[in-house]
């Protein structure tokens, strides 16, 4: 399993594109993050300010981290490299758990390395604008928000696995999200009473990031667990779809 | 040693492979050949775990392909060359290969050395050109030092110098005792690099045999003589009922043994400057065998 592992790690950083889909995951957040601590208003400044602007990048950091999922699966499949891959690994099982393992790693440390550098350079900028602090503080929605970055990771790479198109997956990751659970969210909330915003899978992941949780019944980490539910379903079928199909 | 039972795969009704049996010795080149869309690739692709069969099994040095702890060490395979990232280098494809499989890193200097893309190991595949990319793809095949080798279409895109190359590579892999099954469309290259061959028509085995046998049993045989008596002894052939077919200088006989002309000759007092006979090539054989399999039909006039 090591080997697979240290196989699919030299796989991911030795492309050019997941190189600089991981700068962009990295990149995005960051800016946001730092250009409005750099101009907000010191007197809404508090203590929190900083790592709830971390929380607020956290859904288009993690949907980035996402598209890398979607892409070290995908990307075999376009490059014909699968073939190579399951004939270097025969077991399929342990070609799909390898990829997940390294994309569980992968995607919490890119969030883990986004909060703290995030952290850490926005406390230097609010400290060079003489804001009194501390300002960097660890929350336990910081924390969600690395496990949020493992859990889009891998649901990426099922959903590329389903779809073996890095187009179809990449807009189905997105749109899931963004469109999907918008307008069935908003729909069946006018029929019905319940508040069913929480049922939606990323609509509840995304939840767990928040600074101030939505009043909804769900505690963080079952809003949390709900969408690692939704993932592990995806997932399931994503590998058995791989080890039924022709490569 | 490679061991096919009873191998079929189905694509919904479709019946790609057929109860295909057949095996590939150590230390010669088994050629396999079929026409397009014959099953070989599938075939190849089923052996090693690529595609399921609905039944039947391939066994190497006796065990399943998915049972092999590190298969690169095993079985070296080639099936498409365009199978590497454009974006990745050619060490670093060789590089997650060797890591998957435990292999040295030594290894990736050794065969890259090997197949003479050393001085562009740190280039891009994408950069490649196809003969290039066979390179790769035959240092993959390489990487595990494997004991038995597959390969489909491996001369494809390469030059007369790269042809000639992998042909003198196969040999050499054969000689060092390994197990060699390559698929070929390039009939005349089959004929120089393949000792045994197993031929495929509609995914069903017509014929497991050596060349020789093969091409002596299937190819066309004539008799061509030349003489200063030409004719007298071509009117006294027809009128035999011989088929012959004469030009200027020599004449074609189909269908009869080179000793009754001979004999025939001598009895009209026809002196002969040759009388030899000729025998059809590896294309001939093969194209007799697998007419009534081929698929796809074409014709040669372009105009009504």
């Amino acid at each position: 399993m090591i080997a697979v592992v240290r196989s699919e790690w030299i796989k991911l950083r030795s492309v050019r594109s997941n190189v600089s889909t991981a700068i962009v995951a990295v990149a995005i957040p960051l800016l946001i993050t730092l250009l409005s601590v750099a101009f907000m208003g010191e007197t809404s400044i508090d203590d929190s300010t900083l790592s709830d602007f971390v929380l607020g990048t956290g859904s288009i950091a993690v949907l980035l981290i996402g598209v890398i999922g979607v892409l070290c699966i995908t990307q075999e499949y376009s490059q014909g490299t699968i073939r190579l891959t399951l004939a270097a690994t025969p077991g399929r099982t342990k070609v799909y758990a390898g990829k997940a393992l390294l994309m569980v790693i992968f995607g919490a440390a890119l969030t883990g390395f986004i909060i703290l550098v995030s952290l850490v350079v926005g406390s230097l900028i609010l400290e060079s604008r003489d804001v009194p602090g501390p300002h960097a503080s660890m929350s336990a929605g910081l924390l969600a928000m690395v496990l949020m970055g493992a859990l889009v990771a891998l649901l990426g790479m099922a959903i590329g696995t389903l779809t073996r198109n890095p187009p179809s997956a990449i807009t189905t990751l997105v749109l899931w999200p963004l469109l999907v659970e918008g307008i069935v969210g908003g729909l069946l909330s006018i029929a019905v009473d319940d508040d069913v915003r929480r049922w939606m899978p990323f609509q509840s992941g995304f939840n767990s990031m928040f600074p101030e949780l939505p009043d909804n019944g769900f505690t963080r980490w079952e809003s949390l667990g709900y969408f690692a539910a939704w993932v592990l379903v995806v997932t399931v079928l994503a590998e058995r779809r791989l080890k039924r199909r022709d490569a | 040693m490679i061991v096919v039972e009873g191998l079929t795969k189905k694509y919904g009704s479709t019946v790609a492979v057929d109860d295909l049996s057949f095996s590939v010795q150590p230390g010669v080149v088994t050629g396999f050949l079929g026409p397009n869309g014959s099953g070989k690739s599938t075939t190849m692709r089923c052996m090693i775990g690529l595609d399921r069969m609905q039944s039947g099994r391939a066994l190497f040095d006796g065990k399943n392909y998915a049972d092999l702890k590190q298969p690169l060490r095993e079985v070296g395979t080639l099936l498409d060359a365009g199978n590497a990232h454009a974006g990745r280098s050619a060490r670093n494809h060789l590089r997650w290969m060797a890591v998957s499989n435990g292999l040295s890193p030594k290894r990736i200097d050794e065969v890259l050395a090997i197949v003479g893309l050393q001085d562009v190991a740190r280039k891009r595949v994408g950069e490649f050109s196809l003969g290039m990319k066979q390179r790769l793809g035959l240092a993959s095949v390489l990487l595990g030092d494997p004991r038995v080798v597959i390969l489909d279409e491996p001369a494809n895109g390469l030059d007369p110098e790269g042809i000639r190359w992998i042909r003198e590579m196969l040999k050499h892999l054969a000689s060092e005792g390994r197990a060699v099954l390559v698929s070929s469309h390039l009939l005349s290259e089959m004929a120089l690099i393949a000792d045994e061959l197993v031929v495929i028509g509609k995914g069903r085995l017509i014929e497991q045999c050596t060349v020789d046998q093969f091409i002596s049993r299937h190819a066309r045989k004539w008799v061509v003589v030349r003489s200063p008596q030409l004719g007298t002894l071509v009117d006294v052939a027809r009128a035999k009922g011989m088929q012959v077919a004469t030009n200027d200088t020599t004449a074609e006989f189909h269908g009869v043994a080179s000793e009754i002309i001979g004999e025939l000759a001598a009895a009209n007092g026809v002196v002969l400057h040759e009388l030899s006979t000729q025998t059809g090539s590896l294309e001939d054989a093969f194209l007799e065998v697998t007419a009534s399999s081929v698929e796809y039909h074409g014709r040669t006039e372009v105009s009504s």
